[in-house]
């Protein structure tokens, strides 16, 4: 039926999928027709692997509503993973075959290890799987630091499958859409609403047949794939990569952009990651005081969006609110926001 | 209606985002830059961590550059060119620090100073492969970060080189056969001495007799390493680590560990600064090129003129940015290029005039090979009654 | 033996400092239900109001170690009023990361003030050393171990027989309630975080005597470990943060010892991982029953 497919086509998830096609598309042409800043592509590849982690992030914090601070942990898991691979076959496979094949394996010794970390989820909630995520993060950073197969503490060397910008595009804008597609879909299944149920009223959920057991696992298991299968494309990006770099501070950083975006938002997700990432190479030239300008930022969008005052300012002065204002009159604005109640 | 709104209204929201993102540079490089007096202006372009956990390293070797260029302005520049110094902070993090060489290179950056830490360092080379500009890194020193980029140098030396001069000096010089090290075991620098001294040792017939580490999570508290030192009964410690750390394991050590020689390499230069009493680091030996109270005019010269700007003795990391700088200024006046015949081919002949020179810096008297690695002396130095001096032994 | 007992005694050093910092965090978590990341900073604070206040203002240790208490309780006070109680009624993961975001702008403020060099922090107090069978015991130790215990004392009586107390328990357990009662929030939340600075004033003196050098950073992994120390006892349990504190410690140093320095970071929190899979709510947590 037409105004089906009208709703379908404007919803609020297509929403999302127009605005990160443009965005890519604007981009790409950027970067191949030459006009991108060096500053801007070399920032892409990056901005992409956290807008794939936030989303990821998204679906055990915002959708399933527990605390995990050990994100970072399966994105470095997947990188070793995936570049150790690309490695020993740098010269045998093609790219194209070598790059996704990287991914695969990332994302899938991500998976595992996701899914030793989800275990103690179920006995666990709140701070206390916090802690444990957290430690299980830096448990992971101890024991690759300490392998000798990835370099050590010197890092393992990935200049034989360094690849520019350019290069790793095309695969990003991949990883990007995969995420944000399957994690879409997830959200308006059964299996997204189980997932919500478990969050919204454990008991409740499992008196109404949900095996929450199942549910955690594919949750932790689902989102540390797309975790590794990120951390595969950022080693590509680097020349030598070091599990110090993924510590709990990584996944805090990833762990704001989620808050940040609204938790269990994905729109929010994408914008949020494009956002915290741009905002300090943005802020480069005030570089003694950009980090406190970056805290001091963080802390009053905190405020600004949980406090209920600008929610309801936000509500009244939203695009969509003005337009009807300008269309309809004050008055009628009003009495029509009123009638449609909150979308 | 309202939906519809809101798809287009997130595409102009798409579209601004980018036109903010892009506008923030021009899609080439700029040609030099020209000041009113007619000079051209040499952009140098380096990166480090200026803010966070390790900033102190970044800043001292920002200080260390801005001197040198500072003095090279003052004297009428070099070639009709003024330097100017742009440091980008990366927070020790290669992502910050490969977008920080991306906004160098849209800032139209001449001649870069490579990272100031080795990871970093490795994924801005890589990077710059693709200029053909030329790195020049004054303290990034794993072997690693500068190969596979011809036109990558570094000022500092590197640390399997180091590590193993660190065995050779000591067998040679009779210090101790009983050997312990401590180090943390996940910092690059430290295992990269680390696994050449040992190597080294092995063949001279050294004993390690006890090997201790730390992790950056577990550096405040040493008893347990100290206790196991102690235990071993080794006559010297062999301490592969930065000086904030020697700093703590010496105050916890005081008492505990007596009649031992502690031995380091250039990482702990400042350690003098850094402790809360001399006396803790007396007799605590280093391999180092760089003593800030040695007698050469040129040192003292840049001491003074460092202490004088930023109110501390410089170090290790200050004086081989000073370096640097000096070494591209010669490598300009080599290639013989001026603000007049300054074209494409500028990179080239930097990078060809770095295998041709010879400068007397602060750090050593240094020449390049063309695998980009230096070759100066290191001198061995000890600290007595608060001031380090050169050991004769 | 001896070594044993070594160990034991290092690992009673580190987990005293643990369980100091713990105390802390565990205080105004237990009263008003949100995780202050920015403790550890606060710890950090109040090491250079001691340093500045001894070194460059020459005060006597007495003084400065009052004013680095009310620099401390100031500083908390603050920003429990600018940032995290607009956020009262927004879920606790939004508290957390503005948490988080005063726990950067501390450590920056301090960074573009005292320099990232580190700071010697001086010797107000000195404890003698005990000699206890050819094993000798840090004064500092004794000292951390003495003070902490007295204070998870003096918490607990306050909390348990002081009106305040029993308005910090009633405000803890239901906050809608407590008002109803005539139990000012505000003012109970507010003298929550006063208490709980202030005792990270006092955490950075044992902090600063043990370990001496400070820099803007030095708050933060001591500060997740205070945090996960807590939560190990059972977090929002006041004996509970004393005892995980120690056990951290010990574990720590025994796991160093007796195993290896490389996986050490590895061990402990896989040991901890292990306890709260076994023990879900932390040594000494109360659990919740949870009602349908």
């Amino acid at each position: 039926m037409k105004a089906n497919l009208k709703n379908r086509l404007c919803s609020k998830n297509a929403v999302t999928l127009y605005f990160i096609t443009a965005l890519y598309l604007a981009v790409s042409i950027l970067v191949y027709g030459g006009w991108a800043s060096r500053h801007l592509s070399s920032m892409l590849i990056s901005i992409s692997c956290y807008i794939a982690m936030a989303v990821s992030l998204n679906l055990v914090v915002g959708m399933l509503g527990e605390l995990s601070l050990g994100h970072a942990g399966f994105m470095s898991v997947g990188l070793f993973a995936g570049c150790l691979f690309s490695i020993y076959t740098v010269g045998t496979l093609p790219l194209i075959v070598r790059l996704p094949g990287a991914m695969l394996l990332g994302g899938s010794a991500a998976a595992l290890a996701g899914l030793v970390v989800g275990l103690p989820a179920l006995r666990l909630k709140g701070d206390y799987l916090a802690i444990v995520t957290l430690g299980c993060g830096e448990i992971i950073k101890n024991v690759i630091t300490n392998l000798n197969i990835t370099g050590g503490a010197l890092g393992l060397n990935t200049s034989t499958i360094y690849s520019g910008t350019k290069t790793l595009l095309p695969y990003a804008i991949a990883l990007v859409f995969i995420t944000v597609l399957v994690m879409m879909n997830l959200k308006k299944s059964k299996h997204g609403r189980a997932i919500m149920a478990i969050r919204d009223n454990r008991i409740a959920a499992e008196s109404n047949g949900v095996d929450v057991t199942y549910y955690k696992l594919v949750v932790f298991v689902l989102s540390a794939f797309f975790a590794g299968a990120a951390g595969a494309i950022y080693g590509h990006s680097f020349a030598n990569v070091k599990a110090a770099t993924f510590d709990y501070n990584m996944s805090i950083e990833v762990l704001v952009i989620v808050v940040l975006g609204g938790m269990g938002s994905i729109n929010g997700a994408v914008i949020a990651a494009i956002a915290l990432k741009a905002l300090p190479e943005l802020l480069r030239d005030i570089s003694d005081y950009r980090m406190l300008v970056y805290s001091v930022l963080l802390i009053l969008i905190m405020l600004l969006n949980s406090s209920p005052r600008f929610a309801d300012m936000k509500g009244r002065w939203s695009i969509g609110a003005m337009y009807k204002m300008l269309r309809y009159g004050r008055k009628a604005a009003v009495e029509t926001e009123v009638s449609h109640g909150h979308e | 209606m309202k939906r519809t709104k809101k798809t287009l209204c997130a595409l102009a929201a798409a579209a601004m985002l980018i036109g903010c993102l892009a506008g923030c540079g021009s899609g080439g490089k700029e040609p030099a830059a020209t000041d009113g007096d007619g000079s051209a202006s040499l952009l140098l372009g380096g990166i480090g961590p200026l803010t966070g956990d390790y900033a102190n390293y970044g800043t001292s070797n920002r200080n260390g550059a801005q001197i040198a260029v500072d003095e090279i302005n003052a004297a009428g520049g070099v070639n009709g060119f003024n330097f100017t110094l742009d440091f980008q902070d990366s927070q020790g993090n290669p992502d910050s620090a490969v977008a920080a060489y991306g906004k160098l290179m849209d800032n139209g950056m001449d001649v870069s100073l490579g990272g100031t830490f080795s990871g970093e360092t490795q994924s801005i080379v890589a990077a710059a492969k693709a200029d053909s500009i030329l790195v020049l890194t004054a303290t990034a020193s794993s072997k690693a970060c500068i190969e596979g980029n011809d036109c990558a140098f570094r000022v500092c030396f590197n640390d399997p080189a180091q590590g193993a001069a660190s065995a050779n000096y000591i067998a040679d010089n009779n210090l101790a056969t009983k050997i312990a090290v401590f180090y943390a075991s996940d910092n690059d620098y430290c295992v990269g001495l680390y696994d050449t001294f040992a190597a080294e040792c092995e063949t001279l017939g050294l004993e390690v007799v006890e090997v201790q580490t730390f992790t950056s999570s577990t550096n405040t508290d040493f008893s347990t390493q100290i206790n196991a030192i102690k235990d071993s009964g080794a006559e010297l410690v062999f301490l592969p680590i930065y000086a904030a750390e020697a700093s703590t394991l010496l105050t916890q050590a005081s008492g505990k560990l007596e009649n031992v020689v502690y031995f380091g390499c250039d990482g702990l230069d400042g350690l003098l600064t850094k402790v809360s009493d001399p006396a803790l680091v007396e007799g605590v030996m280093m391999l180092t090129p760089f003593a800030a109270n040695s007698t050469d005019e040129n040192v003292q010269s840049f001491v003074t003129a460092y202490e004088a700007a930023y109110g501390t003795v410089p170090d290790q990391f200050a004086a081989d940015g000073y370096d640097a700088i000096y070494t591209i200024a010669a490598a300009l006046q080599q290639a013989g290029i001026t603000s007049e015949n300054k074209d494409d081919t500028f990179n080239e002949k930097m990078v060809a005039a770095m295998t041709q020179i010879t400068v007397e810096g602060v750090t050593g008297t240094m020449t390049w090979g063309a695998d980009g690695e230096t070759s100066k002396a290191a001198q061995a130095m000890i600290i007595r009654d608060g001031t380090t001096v050169l050991y004769e032994g | 033996m001896i070594y044993l007992v070594r160990t034991l005694i290092s690992g009673l050093s580190l987990g005293s400092i643990y369980a100091l910092m713990a105390l802390g965090y565990t205080m105004v978590y237990g009263v008003a239900k949100m995780l202050n990341f920015a403790h550890g900073d606060i710890i950090m604070v109040g090491a250079y109001s001691i340093i500045v206040a001894v070194s460059q203002a020459h005060l006597p240790p007495l003084a400065a170690v009052l004013i680095s208490v009310a620099v401390c309780a100031c500083l908390g006070v603050t920003v429990e009023f600018l940032a995290y109680r607009p956020l009262r009624q927004a879920p606790p993961l939004n508290v957390l990361i503005t948490a988080i975001g005063v726990s950067y702008f501390l450590q920056n403020a301090a960074l573009l003030v005292f320099g990232s060099e580190q700071k010697a922090f001086p010797a107000i107090v000195s404890f003698p050393s005990l000699s206890v069978g050819g094993v000798e015991i840090d004064g500092i130790t004794l000292a951390t171990l003495a003070v902490t215990a007295v204070i998870m004392a003096s918490l607990t009586l306050f909390i348990s027989k002081t009106r305040i107390g029993k308005a910090m328990r009633a405000v803890s357990e239901d906050k809608g309630a407590a008002e109803l009662m005539g139990i000012s929030v505000n003012r109970t939340i507010t003298l929550t975080f006063a208490v709980g600075s202030a005792l990270a004033a006092v955490a950075s003196i044992f902090f600063g005597a043990a370990y001496v050098y400070v820099r803007p950073t030095t708050g933060a992994m001591p500060g997740i470990k205070a945090f996960t120390a807590a939560v190990f006892g059972g977090i929002g349990s006041i004996p509970g943060a004393m005892l995980g504190g120690i056990m951290l410690g010990i574990i720590e140093q025994f796991s160093k010892t007796y195993i290896s320095t490389l996986w050490s970071d590895a061990i402990v929190f896989g040991v901890l991982v292990l306890i709260l899979v076994v023990r879900p709510t932390g040594l000494l947590g109360r659990k919740l029953n949870e009602k349908v």
